[in-house]
């Protein structure tokens, strides 16, 4: 295998894409979030917490690995918690919320629509000033959140909450209401920090909805957080974690410019998400890269590249979800291998 | 009402969701003194093993096992005052729990849930659940299965550390160990020596009932 050094940056390599040039090779962005902490010696808490922690695990590992977006995520919570949701934080682990915070009708006085600065909200400010004053020439910034219906099944537990689904449907809508409010106050603030926002929903996945109700509970809040960002100027992804084959085209249906998936055939998500968005995914987090090896995870990245290689407008790669703070950074380093192998272009530079 | 019309109704409306009407039938079932024991396992639980196959079937998803399931309680709480319990088989005991450092528990629920409706003794440890307890729980009970989940990768080393336990306790022939969740795999079930993994809950109770001569 032979691998080529990058002749673009990864800044020049999006915006090359963005404007339909020529590329020197496939666009790659493994999910690399709270586990760059420990390039720098820190831990998860700290980096959940210390904006300068954060922007330092980032930069250390992108200069390690040189992907191509910085992609800054703590927890599948942080906008519960800035609505109110109190949550659990451990030294080397992501927060989470292990009480609900509406157990009745009467809770809802508990919580409220986060402004800008709730929560730890500006903790991803101030790490995104840091990174664009350090690397912001090089490389594009974003910052994934958890969206409408896992933020609102995050307040109510999930079992609960997909029970209201059929028992309170009034109750569900109401929690989505103000947790779309909340999501769309902190993309207006990440819009204004010069980063892409990301629409993580791990609750609204195929593996827990039916496409049904998915278009009745996840597809309309979804699309209002899309439609924010094109009215801001801004670029959305949207990443659903699990099963995804049933509601692919529901994704893509909402207007995202990028379709980000886990459980999903590519194979399947091509053909219906038929170049209405960029396709980003999927090698396998808890298998492929938690246990490589290194040759094996070669090979499944070439053959998505190869099933991928005519897709149009394009195709990234990346892992199917966050990497786990367990996988071995040289299993990364193999991901970013094969994107300079198998995934290099013919390219001349001044063309 | 004839019993066969009457067991059919109670199955069709525990599939559809129809908590209130799964009890009056059950109640009607006392009424014309038909035997809890064959209302139990004649209407109930054919019905959640048809809302078992729907989920399996990708057509019922969380929200319409869990609502099920309640339906299914509600019409088991009606009759099991009246059950004779010398006619029940004796029941395929598990003990299940997510592993220690993980709450995801909405998978562990759902097989917990798919198991209790397939008549299955399910004794569940809950969630975040400590290595030693899932062995300690099964000696005390006499269990034939212990099923472990977890939705994190850095949690599921804990089901290696569970049986290799019982090897050092020389009891790992005791029970057969299942395991499941998200980043769990049959890959990840050899390397650790489970000796069983199903990709879902439905798939979980049809294994077991396999190994155990139930089917």
């Amino acid at each position: 295998m032979q691998i080529r050094e990058d002749i673009l940056t990864p800044r020049e390599r999006v915006l090359a894409f963005l404007q339909g040039k020529p590329l020197d090779r496939i666009i790659c962005m493994p999910i690399v979030t709270s586990n760059a902490a420990h390039l720098i010696g820190k831990n998860i808490m700290e980096f959940q917490l210390d904006p300068e922690v954060m922007a330092k695990s980032y930069i250390a590992a992108y200069e390690k690995f040189g992907f191509d977006l910085v992609y800054l995520f703590t927890n599948c919570s942080y906008v519960a918690e800035a609505m109110g949701a109190e949550l659990v934080y451990s030294d080397d682990e992501p927060a989470n919320s292990e009480v609900p915070a509406v157990n009745s009708i009467e809770d809802l006085s508990k919580i409220k629509v986060a402004e800008k600065h709730d929560g730890k909200f500006p903790v991803f400010y101030e790490a995104l000033d840091i990174l664009n004053r350090n690397i912001g020439d090089k490389v594009f910034l974003s910052v994934c959140f958890s969206g409408p219906v896992s933020t609102a099944a995050t307040l109510r537990g999930t079992e609960r909450f997909a029970k209201d689904t059929y028992a309170n449907p009034e109750l569900c809508h109401t929690l989505l209401r103000m947790a779309t409010d909340s999501c769309k106050n902190f993309i207006r603030e990440v819009v204004a920090h010069g980063a892409m926002p990301i629409i993580l929903e791990p609750i609204a996945s195929g593996s827990i909805f039916s496409p049904k109700m998915y278009q009745k509970f996840a597809f309309p809040y979804i699309k209002e957080l899309i439609d924010l960002a094109h009215e801001l100027g801004a670029l959305i992804p949207l990443h659903i974690c699990g099963k995804t084959h049933k509601i692919v085209d529901q994704m893509a249906d909402s207007g995202t410019d990028v379709v980000s998936l886990d459980e999903c055939s590519l194979e399947v998500a091509k053909e219906k998400v038929a170049g209405r968005a960029v396709i980003l995914g999927n090698i396998t987090p808890a298998t492929d890269l938690l246990f490589g090896p290194v040759e094996r995870i070669h090979q499944v990245c070439k053959e998505a590249i190869e099933t991928m290689k005519d897709y149009k407008p394009g195709f990234f790669l990346s892992s199917g979800c966050e990497i786990p703070t367990k996988v071995p950074f040289e299993h990364i380093q193999a991901m970013m291998d094969a994107a300079r192998s198998y995934g290099a272009y013919d390219y001349n530079k001044g063309e | 009402m004839d019993k066969e019309a009457l067991f059919s109704q109670i199955s069709q409306a525990l599939v559809d969701m129809e908590e209130n009407t799964v009890v009056e039938l059950c109640k009607k079932t006392l009424e014309i003194n038909i035997p809890a024991y064959e209302t139990i396992t004649q209407a109930l639980i054919p019905g959640m093993d048809r809302v078992s196959r729907l989920y399996e079937e990708e057509e019922y998803f969380l929200p319409e096992v869990l609502i099920c399931s309640d339906a299914m309680n509600a019409g088991i709480d009606i009759v099991k005052p009246h059950l004779d319990k010398n006619l029940l088989e004796k029941p395929v005991k598990v003990v299940i729990g997510v592993v220690e450092g993980d709450t995801h528990d909405i998978g562990k629920n759902l097989v917990r849930i798919m198991m209790e409706a397939a008549g299955f003794e399910v004794y569940d440890l809950g969630r975040d659940v400590p290595l030693d307890r899932f062995i300690n729980k099964a000696e005390e009970v006499g269990s034939d299965f212990i099923g472990m989940s977890t939705l994190m990768t850095t949690t599921m080393d804990g089901m290696k550390t569970v049986i290799d336990k019982l090897k050092e306790k020389n009891i790992r022939d005791k029970y057969k160990v299942l395991i499941g969740g998200g980043p769990i795999s049959q890959s990840f079930a050899d390397r650790i020596g489970a000796d069983l993994y199903t990709k879902d809950a439905s798939e979980a109770v049809r294994r077991v009932k396999e190994i155990m001569g139930r089917s």
